[in-house]
């Protein structure tokens, strides 16, 4: 997990911005930013789809840098994660924006070790500023949370691996 | 210029927008349910988001996901591709509103020509000529005074739609009595909203429609027009260009009919009008505005030598159209014919499954449209068009000798599909010899093909 938070990333994007740098790339865990100030800039788009985790965010005319997004994790995001023996996928539920915690500042709905049931809430994705809770479906353990808070998630994509109870 | 669009489509059409953007050097992202994710447009687009499982009303069909995505997938421009969302103002409205470019009308055009009464008002001021037809009615009673004034046969139409929804055809009044109430069951159910209006039938009519494009500026330019009278259950089947029906005189005509429509409202995107021709007294009646680009859009492409997607593309950002009127020529004749994975022994019901065999055919004046390739899975959810096979050639005769010879050559198995009844078409008398109407497919040519 990083620790990255959005006002890092605000406060990355504002040290570009005043500098005389042309372009920008921070990788931490599992985020990666790119910022570039060059319009024609693709950011990578072509090569990125095929790793993991890359840029997306090319630079329009001008310094208006967009916040990076979560490239897919391949052609099909689902089986290409081996989900160890024992654990339990929770997945995105369509396309959206993940979220970690109920509102901004707030602490997160789960987390890592922590026990919950099949009715807890443990995210939200939003789609075009209307935010949907994801029910946890299952009793057990968080083992591993994999979606980066206020990233993209596509559709069936892995959000936390669960310890089933009992 | 756009520099990324998001593709909220699949299949055919959302591949060959893939290529279009591509040529004009614009980077694509394609909007996928689950079933799509590796389909042929998933692997040549830029980038693939997969927006929601594979029925269409949790991905392709709603508008704030694809918004959604082209928002964090960094698009400046959307295309709907046909179908789907493609006539929705929702859609053009919620793009307008999040500053992405929507390659389509302005969601105030899309009401001015997508809801049919508001199109018949439109056409009217226009002076295009249209079908003797009511206003909205409110019950059967009001529907067979109509009739008593213009007289039988007449149709009944949803208000809200088309694809043949809604449409029931009555010889007599107590065939109306009935038959509207069950039209206005149908509507109320497929489009919501169960407004009817009735219109003169016309007998033997032809589908001829003029394909136009708009820069937004009143500039509207044609490509011709497109006989697609070969239906079935109002969905076409085969699309010719040109009309050759058409006398020179009333071609000219309806090519003005159709440009003056859109330009009294400074249309922009690629757009139909479709007309009834009535062959027996040479005349043609406004029918529908289609406000996006059509499914049988390759015959204009193939007889003009233009990329309608390309321009439909320009025209969105805000570029002027690149020629003008003078510039369009037509050059020989092209027809298109759509590959199903239907079963025409079975009522055509759709065949979804594995294509074990997949060999269309090849060679001059032959194009295939189509995001299909052996050993790939039609999934079930979906249209059950597979490909277009479009044909061009110096003149019909031998255009409907292309098509025969290419049909022939088309090799599919693993699914069941309509390719044998197209050969049994493309040689049949009436066919070669175009003596053809809207009713034609299903009254001569499927009793004569069920019996053989």
């Amino acid at each position: 997990m990083t620790d990255v938070t959005p006002q890092d990333i605000e406060a990355l994007v504002g040290i570009f911005d005043s500098s005389g740098w042309d372009e920008l790339r921070v990788v931490i865990d599992g985020l990666e930013l790119y910022l570039s100030k060059n319009p024609d800039d693709r950011g990578g788009l072509h090569a990125a789809a095929a790793r993991a985790a890359g840029p997306a965010a090319s630079g329009d005319a001008g310094s208006r840098v967009r916040e990076p997004v979560r490239e897919p994790t391949g052609e099909a995001p689902a089986p290409a994660l081996d989900i160890p023996a024992g654990l339990v996928a929770i997945r995105a539920p369509n396309l959206g924006t993940f979220y970690r915690s109920p509102k901004p500042g707030a602490p997160p709905y789960v987390a890592l070790g922590e026990a919950i049931l099949a009715e807890t809430e443990i995210c939200l994705i939003e789609v075009m500023k209307l935010f949907t809770p994801v029910r946890a479906g299952i009793a057990g353990r968080v083992r591993r949370i994999l979606a980066e808070d206020s990233q993209l998630v596509e559709f069936d994509q892995p959000l936390f691996l669960i310890e089933p109870a009992g | 210029m756009l520099r990324r669009i998001l593709i909220a489509n699949r299949g055919e059409i959302a591949l060959r927008i893939v290529r279009a953007a591509r040529a004009l050097g614009i980077e694509s992202v394609l909007a996928a349910s689950a079933a799509d994710r590796d389909s042929m447009a998933a692997r040549e687009a830029d980038r693939t988001l997969v927006i929601g499982p594979a029925p269409a009303r949790a991905s392709y069909l709603d508008a704030r996901l694809i918004v959604h995505a082209a928002k964090v997938g960094g698009c400046d421009g959307l295309h709907p591709g046909y179908g789907f969302l493609s006539e929705r103002q929702s859609l053009a409205r919620l793009c307008a509103e999040e500053g992405i470019i929507f390659v389509g009308p302005s969601a105030d055009a899309i009401a001015a020509v997508g809801d049919k009464l508001a199109a018949r008002r439109l056409a009217q001021s226009a002076g295009v000529p249209m079908v003797p037809g009511s206003g909205r009615l409110d019950s059967a009673q009001e529907a067979i005074a109509f009739a008593g004034e213009v007289g039988f046969p007449v149709v009944t139409k949803a208000s809200a739609g088309g694809g043949g929804r809604g449409m029931v055809v009555a010889r007599n009044a107590a065939d109306l009595a009935t038959g509207f109430e069950r039209a206005a069951a149908e509507a109320r159910e497929v489009f919501g909203d169960g407004t009817l209006y009735v219109e003169k039938y016309v007998e033997r009519a032809r589908h001829v429609e003029v394909q136009v494009m708009g820069d937004g500026t009143g500039n509207i330019v044609h490509f011709g027009e497109r006989d697609c009278s070969l239906q079935r259950r109002y969905q076409k089947m085969v699309e010719e260009a040109p009309a050759i029906i058409l006398p020179d005189e009333t071609r000219g005509r309806l090519h003005q009919a159709a440009v003056d429509l859109l330009a009294a409202i400074s249309y922009r995107n690629a757009g139909t009008v479709e007309f009834l021709y009535d062959v027996d007294a040479d005349a043609f009646y406004f029918m529908e505005v289609n406000a996006r680009i059509q499914v049988e859009h390759p015959v204009s492409e193939m007889i003009t030598g233009t990329d309608l997607i390309q321009l439909q593309l320009r025209v969105a950002a805000g570029d002027a159209l690149p020629i003008d009127q003078r510039d369009v020529t037509v050059r020989g004749h092209a027809i298109e014919a759509r590959i199903l994975a239907e079963d025409p022994g079975r009522n055509f019901a759709p065949s979804p499954g594995r294509l074990t065999r997949w060999r269309p055919p090849q060679g001059p004046g032959i194009r295939l449209d189509t995001a299909m390739e052996e050993g790939v899975v039609i999934p079930p959810f979906y249209d059950s068009m597979i490909a277009k096979l479009i044909v061009h050639a110096t003149d019909r005769q031998q255009a409907v000798a292309l098509l025969l010879d290419a049909l022939e050559r088309f090799e599919v198995a693993g699914v069941a599909t309509n390719i044998d009844l197209l050969r049994a078409l493309a040689t049949h008398p009436d066919f070669i010899a175009n003596r053809l109407d809207t009713r034609w497919l299903e009254t001569v040519l499927l009793p004569g093909y069920g019996q053989r």
